[in-house]
């Protein structure tokens, strides 16, 4: 850094204090995010054609269980995501996913269990599905985009925890949504596939998250 | 590496013994508030009053080759950056104690990331350790040699290495005195250097076989 005295950098930022546009509560952007998802993400699933079982699955407890945790830990993942953009919020926020996570994946854990013991080794067949994966990413690309453009906003204090939250987001949405449409209830294959690819693009983002988020700092002559 | 800050704790208790009773966390939220809506007044007095702030959360962990002043600085051109995602229904210190402990774990690390390039040595070395690169000021010191290894060379050599490199001529002078063409002198002085340089060297490496035994 060049040797400028403070007093003259104090100077040159008050200089530059334009008017700017305050960052909405973390709840606030959540739901501006959630708007400008929906449609993309509705008009994918529309385009696709409902699942002809939807109704009956709708009154299955279980199924429900595992898309309300999936749509839950996308949705709190994006309001994490932007408290972790903002200094000097608690940690704590950060883990609040976690809880959704958690029941979602116990929920899909106690389905492998249920099948076993229902089907012995044939409730736990595992095929490649190559669905899932380009499923997700294409229901996912709208949502991401719309939480890079806002997460950009944000501050860089935590990059790859930030990215990692969005990333969940966009993928715990696309993942609810994905099984409006595409029949694959067996649960150790929704637990390879869907939770698999959201973790994998999790942690992508994360990996990414310096790269993306960097600090943009004033440049002083 | 991680640094701890009670970024609350900081908040309450310190920032009026550090900057008085009449500047409380809430007149620093104020200001900033005002400073969003480019009230630059009141950005310049935030930005005086966050300085001591920010010193005494970094001054504390500046060390191995961080200066305080650098820190600082950098911290109020990040707070500069973000100061759109200040909440002005939070308090405002801990907002920049989070600013400012992420800037100096980056400084460490950008320090740390320089530093693995960098040898700390007492003093410079004048010259590369390498003896060739070293012949000169080693050897240069005795002149009764360097004066035998002259005389040792071919006529040719030796003429116009004097006239060349001991007076000082220049070509057309050393030229005009020696009777040999500006070429032949070009060819006989580079010859002669290469000649002394290797005997000189040869001659040390003795001398330092010897003194090794």
């Amino acid at each position: 850094m060049s040797k400028m005295r403070t007093e003259d950098l104090i100077e040159r930022l008050a200089a530059d204090a334009r008017p700017v546009h305050c960052l909405k509560s973390p709840f606030r952007r959540t739901a501006v995010w959630l708007a400008w998802s929906l449609p993309w993400v509705a008009a994918i699933v529309f385009t696709m054609g409902l699942r002809p079982d939807l109704a009956a699955r709708l009154s299955d407890a279980r199924w429900m269980i595992e898309e309300i945790a999936a749509l839950a830990t996308g949705l709190m993942a994006a309001m994490a995501a932007f408290c972790a953009g903002v200094p000097g919020r608690p940690r704590w926020e950060h883990f609040v996913p976690l809880v959704p996570l958690a029941i979602w994946l116990g929920a899909l854990g106690q389905g492998c269990i249920q099948d076993w013991m229902h089907l012995g080794r044939a409730g736990l067949v595992l095929y490649a599905d190559w669905q899932c994966l380009p499923g997700i990413v294409m229901i996912g690309f709208g949502p991401a985009v719309a939480m890079a453009v806002m997460i950009l906003r944000g501050s860089p204090i935590t990059p790859m925890t930030t990215t990692a939250l969005g990333a969940l987001a966009a993928g715990g949405l696309a993942t609810a949504a994905l099984r409006l449409f595409h029949q694959e209830d067996g649960s150790l294959m929704v637990l390879v596939w869907q939770s698999g690819t959201v973790f994998g693009l999790t942690l992508i983002a994360g990996l990414l998250g310096k790269t993306i988020l960097r600090w943009r700092l004033p440049s002083m002559p | 590496m991680r640094l701890r800050f009670s970024g609350f704790g900081f908040a309450r208790a310190r920032v009026e013994e550090i900057l008085g009773a009449d500047s409380s966390d809430a007149r620093l939220g104020a200001l900033m508030k005002a400073a969003q809506t480019g009230d630059r007044a009141a950005y310049a007095e935030l930005l005086r009053l966050a300085t001591p702030l920010i010193a005494r959360i970094v001054g504390p962990k500046c060390n191995r080759g961080l200066e305080v002043d650098d820190v600082v600085q950098d911290v109020l051109m990040a707070l500069h950056s973000v100061r759109h995602t200040y909440d002005c229904n939070r308090p405002f210190t801990p907002w920049l104690a989070s600013i400012a402990r992420h800037r100096l774990v980056d400084a460490y690390r950008k320090r740390s990331r320089v530093s693995q390039n960098e040898a700390a040595v007492p003093e410079l070395p004048e010259t590369f350790s390498a003896a060739e690169t070293n012949w000169e000021m080693s050897v240069q010191g005795d002149p009764e040699l360097l004066r035998r290894a002259i005389a040792d060379l071919p006529a040719g050599q030796r003429q116009a290495v004097e006239l060349l490199k001991l007076r000082e001529l220049s070509l057309k002078e050393a030229s005009k005195a020696s009777g040999m063409s500006v070429a032949a002198l070009k060819v006989a002085v580079h010859r002669g250097l290469k000649a002394l340089r290797q005997r000189l060297v040869r001659k040390e490496h003795k001398a330092t076989g010897r003194e090794n035994e």
